[in-house]
């Protein structure tokens, strides 16, 4: 057991309201070297979430426990250890790294942040190593992000997390911002890393299809509550509860017929409805 | 509801529209029909070419897809079809429901505008006025053409109501920031179908919505196309989306066409080796496989276009002739295709 | 300064305006800081044979009612007014920027009690407090400049700590905090590099609004003092004289504008060229 979030709740001020529950009586776990997905669609608490175990954020109730350590609870040492050992990969390619430093700062920041490498020549070594593991080079070293593409950006942002060699990488929607056939690529470059470095991986998405891709085991977040949990067959071939079935059906699925039969029998649904036309939304 | 149009006799584009390299389709019913359109962005040096001879035909009540990355082209190819693109030099031949768009007048550009074509943008607030109630717009835009205030209210309200607007009567008077997702892609569609054109072209419809949201939409959008027997051409990235919407699919790479076949035969045997690598990087929902087929190097920027086969750098298959000659897009039986290596590849005259 | 009618009304392209500006601010930039040492010592000098005497080709812009050559008197002139004000903004932006950064790093009271401050300066109308100050001071350019420097840091502390903040939000700050970065690390490299560049902007076009002020207090009387040859005390020293000599006045009057127009317009374009989403607008 690497990562665990127990019995975790999260509230907010609202206004004028009271409070607005963000995460409710939420708990996951993953062990070393695990790639486990949590699924959920905007509004869901993801958010919080992610926010939480990352220690950016204090649950109201509830433990956070890394290796054992309570990361909420814990001391300098073992708080730098969990910052070192614990990274994010965020969605923007964009906003995730800082305009203003090259490559070479931005994957090296981390060797000189945690004292790994003091030496400048051989912590440019470290990185040159890191960018080629990415598909990026020595070449990109001064270069500054804005003339690099989405993807390259990503493989940037996925080379400065691991340039300091993490044991659990946390990706909030890695690959949403990218187009399809860069998707691709990113998302095998997770999948060789994780091989390569047994990394465990906590995959957080709202695309169905790249959760199942990439996942062993599933949860699904649902207004601040996890609906569903299980490993990748039992979830997408039987999922339990109401919201995930319904998420599933309405996955669109690069298949013409059977995209046609499921139309049909939606179709079928509305009407017997009775007119009444469009299912509305619960917002 | 189809009102009649009372303006210059519609011309039959016939077959003298040119070079033979266009599916045969039944004359009569084409609405839309694109001619070596091409775009370009002017600066100082010269010009980038956006969109490079970009030909194709729609038939009326036809659900077109119009599928590509960054780069490919199909937002500035579906705005120049209204002429919706200021700032860049239009080239070609567009003719919708008989009119010449690209020779027209400005003032007369009214006639296309909303009337024949209604364009659905993805950001909401491209579409629709955040500072005007919803209502207030969709009653102006018939307003402008002689309609009565009271009736145009009438239509606005059945408009939205007919798209699942809850409470259409009352939404009337909200603003767009206050519609949730869904309900703004509605909103959305209603200003682009108020005019009651015979085309709607929506960019990117569902590509910012939660999943269940999306489909509702796409629902929506099937059930108000079916019903007005309207044409649409669904600019998306998504090929989910086009598997449930599309009855052909046009793919669009560096701002050219590089296929043009019916739905099921394009995802049955993609012959276009792009398209091919597009379909074998996403993943599926419904089943698992062990690798993604990642189609190497990045979608080639507007300016960076290489010499020949756009493709080419990206491409397993790429030989001598794709490096220097642009392959012209062929038709075999219903399809087109852009590929000098189409036939070794499947393509042929059989449908 | 509406940069947009500024360059219609001169109906250039707008390569060759900004260009032109650039020329401008260099000009004077060069004149203050070269100037006074190529000016002859007559310009402190009296020579009342040679008392106002229109510009011809000896005196360019004429003689005061000293003698003194006016148009050296004006670049003599330029150091005091253009560096003392280039001074008094570099001054408290460098207040400004410190305000700002520890009201965003430190503790919670620290920024209350940083922000009621500023709230005052912001309050308090600023020439009355320089004026204020320098009366008190006693009448100088020195305590003009002093008083102008600790009265103008509020506008730029308020302005970077609302930049600064939502720096902090950006993603890369996040991830980051998220990595370990100390919090020194991560306003040196990551905060302060990129909320700074609007400071430059505004740099500029203070400069131009401070040549104004300065003038304007030695004009009063509460700054330079003759026979200082700061412009606004020239025309101090003048105004007595603008109906028969207006070249006394002229030439003070015309470089004040030019360089508070000049800067102003300066500010605008770093600020186009920052965000070129802004041209159009002032």
């Amino acid at each position: 057991m690497l990562f665990e979030l127990n019995h975790v709740s999260k509230s907010f001020a609202d206004g004028r309201r009271g409070r607005a529950i963000a995460l409710d009586d939420v708990s996951l776990s993953l062990d070393a070297g695990q790639a486990i997905g949590l699924v959920g669609e905007s509004g869901s608490g993801k958010t919080t979430l992610i926010r939480c175990a990352l220690r950016l954020l204090t649950p109201d109730s509830g433990s956070v426990v890394y290796d054992g350590m309570n990361v909420v609870d814990a001391g300098r040492a073992e708080l730098r250890r969990f910052r070192r050992e614990v990274q994010p990969v965020f969605q923007d390619p964009f906003a995730s790294l800082n305009p203003r430093m090259t490559v070479e700062q931005l994957v090296g920041e981390g060797l000189i942040v945690h004292g790994i490498e003091k030496n400048a020549v051989r912590r440019r070594d470290i990185v040159v190593e890191t960018l080629e593991m990415v598909g990026l080079g020595a070449r990109d070293l001064p270069r500054y992000t804005r003339s690099f593409s989405g993807g390259q950006r990503q493989r940037i942002a996925i080379a400065r997390a691991l340039a300091i060699r993490p044991r659990l990488l946390v990706c909030d929607e890695p690959v949403s911002a990218l187009d399809v056939s860069v998707q691709a690529q990113v998302i095998n470059l997770l999948q060789d890393m994780q091989r390569a470095l047994g990394l465990a991986i906590l995959f957080i998405a709202h695309d169905l299809a790249v959760v199942r891709h990439f996942c062993e085991r599933i949860y699904v977040l649902h207004h601040g509550r996890m609906v569903e949990s299980g490993d990748r067959a039992s979830v997408f071939d039987s999922p339990r509860h109401p919201y995930t079935q319904a998420l599933l059906g309405a996955v669109p699925i690069p298949d013409p017929a059977a995209a046609r039969e499921r139309r049909n029998l939606r179709k079928l649904n509305r009407l017997a409805l009775g007119g009444a036309a469009f299912a509305t939304e619960t917002r | 509801m189809i009102q009649s149009r009372t303006e210059d006799p519609a011309l039959r584009p016939g077959a003298a529209a040119g070079a033979d390299d266009r599916p045969a389709s039944a004359e009569g019913d084409t609405l839309v029909e694109v001619e070596g359109l091409t775009v370009d962005l002017p600066h100082r040096q010269g010009a980038t070419r956006l969109v490079d001879g970009v030909s194709f035909r729609m038939k009326r009540a036809e659900k077109v897809a119009l599928v590509g990355e960054s780069g490919s082209g199909k937002s500035v190819t579906a705005r120049a079809l209204m002429r919706l693109n200021p700032k860049l030099t239009v080239a070609g031949r567009v003719v919708v429901d008989g009119i010449e768009v690209l020779g027209l007048p400005e003032r007369k550009l009214g006639t296309v505008r909303g009337r024949r074509i209604g364009m659905a943008f993805q950001d909401a607030f491209t579409s629709l006025d955040p500072i005007m109630p919803v209502g207030e717009q969709l009653m102006e835009a018939l307003v402008v053409h002689g309609v009565s205030r009271r009736e145009a209210r009438q239509r606005a309200v059945r408009l939205l109501a007919e798209l699942g607007v809850t409470n259409a009567e009352g939404r009337m008077k909200a603003y767009v920031h206050e519609f949730s997702g869904g309900m703004r892609q509605r909103a959305v569609l209603a200003m682009a179908l108020i005019g009651e054109p015979q085309l709607l072209i929506a960019d990117e419809p569902t590509t910012a919505l939660d999943v269940r949201i999306a489909q509702q939409v796409l629902d929506v959008l099937e059930d108000v196309a079916e019903r007005r027997e309207l044409a649409v051409l669904l600019i998306t990235h998504d090929m989910g989306v086009v598997a449930s919407f599309a009855e052909r699919v046009l793919v669009m790479y560096s701002g050219r066409i590089v296929e043009d076949a019916n739905v099921e035969s394009l995802f049955a045997r993609p012959l276009h080796p792009y398209t091919e690598g597009l379909l074998g990087a996403v993943p599926r929902v419904d089943r698992s496989v062990e690798r993604l087929v990642a189609v190497p190097g990045v979608p080639v920027p507007p300016g960076e276009r290489p010499a020949g086969c756009a493709f080419h750098p990206r491409c397993a298959a790429a030989t001598d002739v794709c490096r220097g000659v642009v392959p012209p897009l062929r038709t075999f039986g219903s399809r087109r295709v852009a590929c000098h290596h189409a036939e070794e590849r499947g393509a042929s005259d059989a449908v | 300064m509406n940069l947009t009618i500024a360059r219609g009304a001169f109906r250039t392209a707008p390569p060759l305006f900004d260009t032109a500006v650039y020329a401008i601010v260099a000009l004077m930039i060069a004149m203050a800081v070269v100037g006074p040492m190529l000016a002859p010592d007559s310009v402190y000098v009296s020579d009342i044979g040679n008392a106002l005497m229109p510009p011809s080709a000896a005196h360019w812009f004429g003689t005061d009612d000293q003698g003194r050559d006016v148009m050296w008197r004006v670049i003599a002139g330029s150091r005091a007014t253009l560096l003392s004000a280039m001074l008094i903004v570099t001054a408290y932006s460098l207040i400004g920027v410190l305000i700002a950064t520890l009201a965003t790093v430190g503790p919670r009271w620290l920024d209350e009690t940083l922000m009621r401050m500023t709230d005052i300066g912001l309050a308090l109308p600023g020439l009355v407090v320089a004026l204020g100050f320098a009366a008190a001071l006693g009448p100088s350019l020195q305590s003009a400049i002093v008083a102008k420097a600790i009265t103008g840091w509020p506008v730029t502390a308020r302005l970077l700590r609302g930049i600064m903040r939502q720096t902090m939000t950006a993603q890369f700050v996040v991830g980051a905090q998220a990595m370990g970065v100390s919090r020194w690390r991560l306003m040196t490299r990551h905060v302060l590099p990129n909320s700074l560049d609007i400071l430059v902007v505004k740099w500029a076009g203070d400069i131009g609004a401070a040549v104004l002020v300065l003038a304007g207090m030695s004009f009063i009387g509460v700054g330079a003092q003759p026979p200082s040859a700061e412009w606004g005390a020239m025309i101090a020293s003048a105004k007595g004289y603008v109906a028969n000599a207006w070249w006394v006045v002229a030439a003070p009057g015309a470089a004040i504008a030019l360089a508070a127009v000049g800067f102003g317009l300066l500010g605008d374009i770093l600020q186009v060229r920052r965000d070129p989403s802004l041209r159009g607008r002032s």
